[in-house]
């Protein structure tokens, strides 16, 4: 039986008086891409935290390949590579020298891979880090992470400085992760990119995990929206279940509809139709819906 | 102005802390000595004696400066408080400089001001203000400490306002150094060598017979020349106004002329790599504190050669008993032979060489702070052996200054032929090791049990332990409240014997200390800023 990569049981903390994370229950398998999602402040790093020993579980626990991740932190991190969102590293040290010293406490890189990694992400290895931008501070991170070609990549925020050109070179590079079957746990609020690499996704609120599953399946929860262009004036079609309307212009009608659209079809093919387009939700729309739903207020 | 008096008012709060510190020490300073020196020295029989034997000693004018008046309570006070606080007055106008001038723009806050519609120069002579404030904070707490002894208000006023004009003349060094170092830290090594340079200046200028006229060129030297209590010679501060004017003027010209964030010095952003001490994080704390470290060796090891030559110049002749008795409460030791007097330098490595422990624990919380130690415990380190690396480090680099203290003492004593022996000597250089190790348990307890505060703390406790060891016999404090300071449970070796127990004591709660403060800190989170 093998281990989970990442597995957390009722994992709650406490900050005095806020509860940071509530009985957090998560499972990541080996060779997985996981996408955790949620606004500033829903808990992600401090879930982070915990899972990589530096801060301590008020109750519950985590484990990172069924190791305990405060108890046995260090044999645990054997296996895993990190990238903090706030990207602080040396800065009296090059970027080589950072890579050499990272490289040395990890005890393995991939020296080849990191070269190539380097030159991806266009990075000028002999200057001092503290002047490197926080965009360029981030890519040493990365490069650093991905080099030691580490069984689990745990990344926090990882883009959250780069150019779009840097993104493309991101995604490749947990593509290629993904291929050799390491195991990748991307912390992020940036929608398009936890749905282009994920297979998986789960939304933290206020220290809840609220929704999870593979994209389809929070596709198949949230509703779907079909718009449709009438020759002519369009119908009045209220009054159907689970289908809300919107008049999106003369002869054009949206609708949302939750669970099966069979009823809404069958009624549609009464009336002359130019055009019909069905979108399924995008990310944003699920996310909103758990942000936006609810108490009905907005998370972020 | 109200952008301007906010951005002052902000710069005082940022610094209220160790403004008030400073505030409190130098009240306490300043009334301590006053009321010692009455105590100490009742009858005019007595205060002559003393003058006789101190009012040519090269050893202690090192600290004081040249005494004009040792018959009065005030001359006394203007040579013992001034000469000595005049340092430390430095000490905090530089802080405070670089404070308000660098370390806000290395932490990226000054853009945030300066995006307001804030002019350059209006943020400048606002910290500029806050740091005016602060050393009338000083003058007012020095003036306090100095009338409440019954001293003339006036003269009172004027040594206050002698001992805080190198105060205003460092921050003007701070703020120019500010502008010339990229970072908070190169600005106070850049301050501290100005500062260095002017002591040492002062020095050369009291101890030799013919360079007297250098106390002119060192701000350090003209409040020797200010003569408080003495005979005044106010427009000598013409010199502190004109130099501190002329400083922070030239600061306020580059500051509103160069671009935010940069420097005039410039450090290398690029460098071939150097592989050299990588392999471990204690190897990198090594790479990245030699510098640090080669600065205090060189500075402990002047003092130390400066001190033996100088532990010839007591004499024993005409130091009765009874004086010899209350010189002991002043210095702890008999300063009248050179054993003695280098025992009594000895004090003050002790002293240095436990900052410099406070300042390693110090480095050690600002890499949590900084959050490098998030990216490190990351990795496969363990937190116990990393942090007992680092308390070990910390501990090799206080023996190398001890062992540098006995050295350079010794051939500083044997180039005067004085008869002190160099096994004694080691000894004394072994004999600081477990008052410092003993704070740097209790600083590493500190950094686990209260991050945040724990640089303050370990900071605090020397201080208040040496200012305690030093007024608390001069104002007749029972023994048994003395004896809480460490300070004065050491045997100030090489004239006095090796306090065996007391060291063994204080080493035991080292390491009790420290393996708990290792312990705790292994359990606890990682704590940001």
């Amino acid at each position: 039986m093998t281990q989970p990569a990442i597995r957390a049981e009722g994992l709650t903390k406490r900050y005095g008086s806020t509860l940071a994370l509530d009985a957090l229950e998560l499972t990541v398998a080996p060779g997985e891409v996981y996408g955790f999602l949620g606004p500033n402040g829903a808990g992600k790093t401090t879930t982070i935290r915990l899972l990589l020993g530096l801060h301590r579980p008020t109750s519950g626990r985590a484990e990172l390949f069924g190791l305990d991740a405060w108890r046995a932190a260090v044999t645990a991190h054997r296996r895993v590579a990190y990238v903090a969102g706030e990207p602080y590293l040396w800065p009296s040290l090059t970027s080589a020298e950072t890579f050499e010293y990272l490289a040395n406490l990890h005890g393995s890189v991939d020296g080849e891979y990191r070269k190539l990694l380097v030159e991806r992400f266009e990075l000028d290895v002999d200057k001092k880090v503290r002047a490197l931008s926080k965009g360029n501070r981030q890519k040493v991170q990365l490069v650093a992470a991905f080099a030691t070609r580490a069984e689990l990549l745990i990344l926090d925020e990882p883009t959250s400085g780069l150019d779009p050109l840097m993104e493309v070179a991101f995604r490749e590079t947990v593509r290629e992760a993904k291929d050799r079957g390491q195991t990748v746990f991307l912390s992020s609020h940036i929608l398009s990119e936890v749905e282009a690499l994920c297979d998986r996704v789960g939304i933290l609120r206020q220290g809840h995990l609220v929704d999870e599953g593979t994209l389809a399946e929070l596709r198949h929860l949230a509703s779907q929206t079909i718009d449709v262009v009438f020759e002519g004036d369009a119908p009045e079609l209220d009054g159907l279940t689970g289908v809300t309307v919107e008049r999106t212009g003369p002869g054009e009608l949206r609708f949302e509809v939750s669970g099966s659209p069979q009823r809404l079809l069958e009624t549609l093919v009464r009336y002359p139709i130019v055009s019909l387009t069905s979108r399924e939700p995008s990310l944003e729309e699920i996310f909103l819906h758990h942000y936006d739903g609810g108490d009905g207020r907005v998370g972020g | 102005m109200s952008a301007g008096s906010a951005i002052a008012r902000r710069t005082l709060a940022e610094s209220r802390v160790r403004d008030a510190c400073f505030a409190a020490f130098f009240l306490l300073f300043a009334f301590a000595n006053p009321v010692g020196y009455r105590h100490t020295y009742p009858t005019l029989a007595e205060r002559l004696a003393f003058a006789r034997s101190f009012g040519t000693n090269k050893a202690v004018e090192l600290f004081y400066g040249v005494p004009r008046d040792l018959i009065s309570v005030g001359g006394f006070t203007a040579w013992r408080f001034g000469g000595f606080a005049a340092i430390l007055t430095a000490v905090w106008g530089l802080l405070a400089g670089v404070r308000a001038l660098r370390a806000e723009e290395d932490a990226g806050r000054q853009e945030l001001v300066l995006a307001a519609a804030v002019s350059r120069r209006t943020a400048y002579l606002a910290a500029v203000a806050a740091l005016a404030g602060g050393c009338v904070l000083m003058w007012l707490a020095i003036f306090v400490g100095l009338a409440a002894t019954r001293l003339s208000a006036g003269g009172s006023a004027y040594l206050a306002l002698v001992t805080v004009s190198p105060a205003a003349v460092f921050a003007g060094v701070g703020s120019l150094a500010s502008q010339l170092a990229p970072t908070r830290r190169i600005a106070l090594e850049l301050g501290s060598a100005a500062l260095a340079a002017a002591y040492l200046l002062r020095v050369v200028a009291d101890l030799s017979g013919g360079l007297g006229a250098l106390r002119w060129v060192t701000p350090l030297g003209w409040p020797e020349e200010l003569r408080a209590f003495a005979n005044p010679r106010p427009a000598v501060l013409l010199l502190p106004a004109l130099t501190t004017a002329v400083l922070v003027t030239t600061a306020g010209t580059i500051a509103a002329r160069r671009d935010v964030g940069s420097a005039i010095l410039r450090g290398r952003d690029r460098a071939e790599p150097n592989r050299r001490f990588l392999s471990s994080p204690t190897a990198l704390a090594f790479r990245l504190g030699r510098g640090s470290l080669a600065a205090w060796l060189v500075g402990i090891g002047l003092f130390a050669a400066i001190a033996g030559i100088l532990s010839t110049s007591f004499t024993t002749a005409d130091i009765s008993e009874n004086l010899r008795e209350q010189l002991s409460k002043l210095g702890g030791a008999n300063i009248t032979t050179p054993a003695g007097a280098i025992g009594f330098y000895f004090l003050l490595f002790i002293l240095a060489i436990s900052l410099y422990a406070c300042a390693q624990v110090a480095t050690v919380r600002r890499e949590e702070a900084d959050q490098q130690l998030e990216t490190l415990f990351a990795l496969p380190v363990g937190r116990r052996r990393w942090l007992l690396a680092r308390l070990g480090l910390a501990a090799a680099g206080a023996a190398a200054l001890a062992l540098t203290a006995a050295l350079l003492s010794w051939a500083g004593a044997a180039s005067q032929n004085a008869h002190v022996s160099f096994w004694r000597l080691l000894e004394a250089g072994v004999n600081c090791l477990p008052t410092t190790l003993l704070f740097v348990g209790l600083a590493a307890l500190a950094f686990a049990l209260l991050p945040r505060a724990a640089t303050g703390i370990a900071y605090g406790l020397v201080t208040l332990a040496f200012v305690w060891d030093l007024f608390g016999s001069l104002l007749g404090a029972p023994k048994w409240l003395l004896d809480a300071t460490p300070f004065q449970r050491i045997g100030l070796v090489p004239s006095q014997p090796f306090r065996a127990a007391d060291a063994a004591a204080m080493l035991a709660v080292a390491v009790v200390s420290a393996l708990a403060g290792v312990q705790l800190f292994a359990r606890r989170d990682l704590a940001g800023t």
